[in-house]
């Protein structure tokens, strides 16, 4: 009786680690080094205000990250979130201008605008059969384009209430955090239980395979990449909320920082494994690691290599062995 | 019997269909027609004095899309280009020499410098199975971060003068720059379409799985395709940095991604195993002739992004083949 019941608990908690990728085992393991290595190295990193501090500000990583899971899990790669960023931020600014009641509508659009863009990258990819880093490696340069041919410096100002999408607080907890995790959270319930999500993975595991069982791939792919860029956009508006004003240039670098937590939480760029709980892990490492680094004083030429580093170890340790992009 | 003949043309590059000439000449047509419709619109374009600074501006990207080609052609890429150019040009700083005598001696450390990258590079892609992505948007990053720890943020500007002339100096009347290109272009030319090794990028590109079979050593050739890029990219920093006369952390910058666009509009493919050192210089020449065809026609500058991003979707739109259709 009683050998049975440990023979089922260590079937239990086999099943249960195998259940558990190894990224996931991965990131977390980090995460927990670096919380540990950060509280021995600096007095004020493990503070509730610091922690908080942090969950405030992996909001704009967090949400343009989402985003790009989602379309690294079909296969794809979205390197046009960084200039989407710089268009929907000094959009934003730009239109509003200081006037309130243009709030609503100038969000709205910019986020369908967004969407829009993104439809184009997914619909461009399926029907021009070219690699999607290309197609948005050339979307990203078409945006910059117009980006800068709207206004070659930061246009317009936004309104004070505004910036309570940055600033606001509930419950003690950054208001822009807690809407990141949410997004997260419904990003996960979206592709577990939706079919549309089950048929993100689908498509990124096996193409040919999703087209024979039924699932519309030109579909799949614009929706994912709809998401990419209604999310960038939605980083954007965040980051204009922050800094109180757009800028052409703010989104520059985040089509390759966005990639990072992809693949530190364990999402193959071949696509189809992975998920977006390993991404929310990443962001917060990232996030935790720079905070940490400035803390100890250290340049940021030191988080660029350390960072560096990360993606070697992570993508090393899950290797990708004989799926490569 | 069409399918087999266009995977002939895949891997071993030495038999082509009809199909495969046309895009070749029509790269060609591209660019002349180009040039005809561009001296129309403005006769300052023809002079010999703006092609000569056309091509001496397109040399070091040109030199980049050499080495670029070598990694797509095995069905790689490399990010970290632009890295190892700025990353060369502050080593050929850290001489703190003025000293002609050295420029060798710096070109040479500069190549070490990128037999290393390459090294690490290829080591992460062929042996670790890391996407070429990624492992080289790492040394990317790293390099990057070494960079500035040295530099302290601000780099020196010591160079010996004979870098200007490398840069913008004139040899029987041609460019120093774009006779460099052109030693490179035709000694990896070369070494591509006439030699067993090139044979061997072509099959390992168009086909991994064959080549391991003919007991071709797929990591090797993977590996040394990253070499010769991150070598090559460390000479184009070298002569961009003669060209713009300045030493600057970020030389180079956007070359990685100037480059897989003039590659792909030259006819590489970035699925691997398909293409020739002559479209890729192509393609770089086109990128810059549209560049200065919108300076000189009163254009905003912004619109040469615009048109980049154009161009390369449309480019790697016609060279979509039945091959990749598969893959997608």
């Amino acid at each position: 009786m009683t050998s049975e019941t440990t023979i089922e608990k260590s079937h239990f908690w086999k099943r249960l680690f195998e259940r558990v990728p190894v990224s996931l085992v991965v990131v977390i393991s980090l995460l927990l080094l670096l919380i540990l290595t950060g509280t021995m190295l600096s007095d004020r990193f493990p503070t509730l205000k610091n922690f908080l501090n942090v969950f405030q500000q992996a909001a704009s990583l967090g949400i343009v990250s989402l985003g790009q899971t989602i379309v690294v899990l079909t296969g794809g790669i979205d390197l046009s979130v960084g200039p989407m960023i710089s268009l929907a931020s000094n959009l934003t600014s730009g239109l509003i201008d200081g006037q309130p009641q243009r709030v609503l509508p100038v969000v709205i659009g910019v986020i369908a605008l967004g969407a829009a863009i993104g439809c184009i990258n997914g619909l461009l990819t399926y029907y021009l059969r070219v690699h999607p880093m290309i197609i948005t490696l050339g979307m990203a340069s078409i945006l910059q384009g117009f980006t800068l041919l709207y206004s070659l410096s930061p246009a317009g100002k936004v309104t004070p209430e505004f910036q309570i999408l940055a600033y606001g607080r509930v419950f003690g907890l950054s208001l822009a955090g807690l809407g990141m995790v949410g997004l997260f959270i419904v990003a996960a319930i979206f592709l577990r239980l939706t079919r549309t999500g089950n048929a993100i993975y689908a498509v990124g595991g096996d193409p040919r395979g999703a087209h024979l069982l039924g699932i519309s791939v030109v579909r799949t792919l614009a929706i994912a990449y709809s998401l990419s860029g209604a999310l960038a956009a939605l980083t954007g508006i965040y980051l204009v909320s922050r800094m109180g004003s757009g800028d052409p240039w703010r989104g520059e670098g985040f089509e390759l920082a966005s990639i990072t937590p992809v693949v530190v939480g364990g999402t193959i760029l071949a696509g189809g494994r992975g998920g977006v709980l390993g991404t929310l892990l990443g962001v917060y490492l990232i996030s935790l690691l720079n905070n940490l680094l400035n803390f100890l004083d250290v340049s940021t030429f030191y988080q660029w290599i350390v960072q560096g580093l990360i993606i070697i170890t992570a993508v090393a340790i899950n290797v990708e062995k004989g799926k490569r992009t | 019997m069409s399918v087999q003949e266009g995977q002939s043309t895949e891997t071993t590059g030495e038999t082509r269909t009809l199909g495969s000439r046309l895009r070749q000449y029509g790269l060609l047509i591209f660019l002349l027609v180009n040039i005809i419709v561009i001296s129309f619109l403005s006769p300052a374009f023809l002079k010999p004095e703006n092609l000569l600074n056309i091509m001496t501006q397109a040399a070091p990207l040109g030199m980049v899309v050499l080495g670029q080609a070598f990694c797509l052609l095995v069905r790689g890429l490399d990010l970290s280009v632009a890295s190892v150019m700025a990353t060369a040009a502050v080593l050929a700083t850290s001489f703190a020499s003025t000293d002609n005598a050295m420029i060798p001696v710096i070109f040479a450390a500069a190549m070490a410098l990128g037999v290393v990258v390459g090294l690490v590079n290829g080591f992460l892609v062929a042996k670790r199975g890391v996407s070429p992505f990624l492992a080289t948007l790492a040394t990317t990053i790293v390099l990057q971060g070494i960079r500035f720890l040295y530099t302290e943020g601000s780099s020196g500007s010591t160079l010996p003068d004979g870098f200007s002339t490398i840069g913008q100096g004139r040899f029987l009347g041609l460019p120093v720059n774009l006779l460099i290109l052109i030693g490179l272009a035709l000694v990896l030319g070369y070494v591509l379409h006439f030699t067993r090794f090139g044979r061997k990028i072509f099959l390992v590109g168009g086909n991994p799985r064959a080549a391991m079979l003919v007991g071709i050593r797929t990591d090797a050739m993977i590996i040394s395709c990253y070499v010769i890029s991150a070598v090559v990219a460390a000479v184009a920093g070298l002569c961009l940095v003669g060209y713009v006369g300045q030493v600057d952390q970020w030389t180079g910058k956007g070359y990685e991604l100037d480059s897989i666009v003039a590659a792909v509009m030259g006819g590489i493919a970035i699925s691997g195993g398909r293409g020739n050192v002559l479209g890729a210089l192509l393609g770089v020449f086109i990128l810059i002739v549209m560049f200065n065809a919108v300076i000189l026609l009163g254009l905003p500058v912004q619109v040469q992004m615009i048109l980049k991003g154009i161009i390369v979707i449309a480019a790697s739109a016609l060279y979509v083949t039945d091959a990749s259709r598969r893959m997608a």
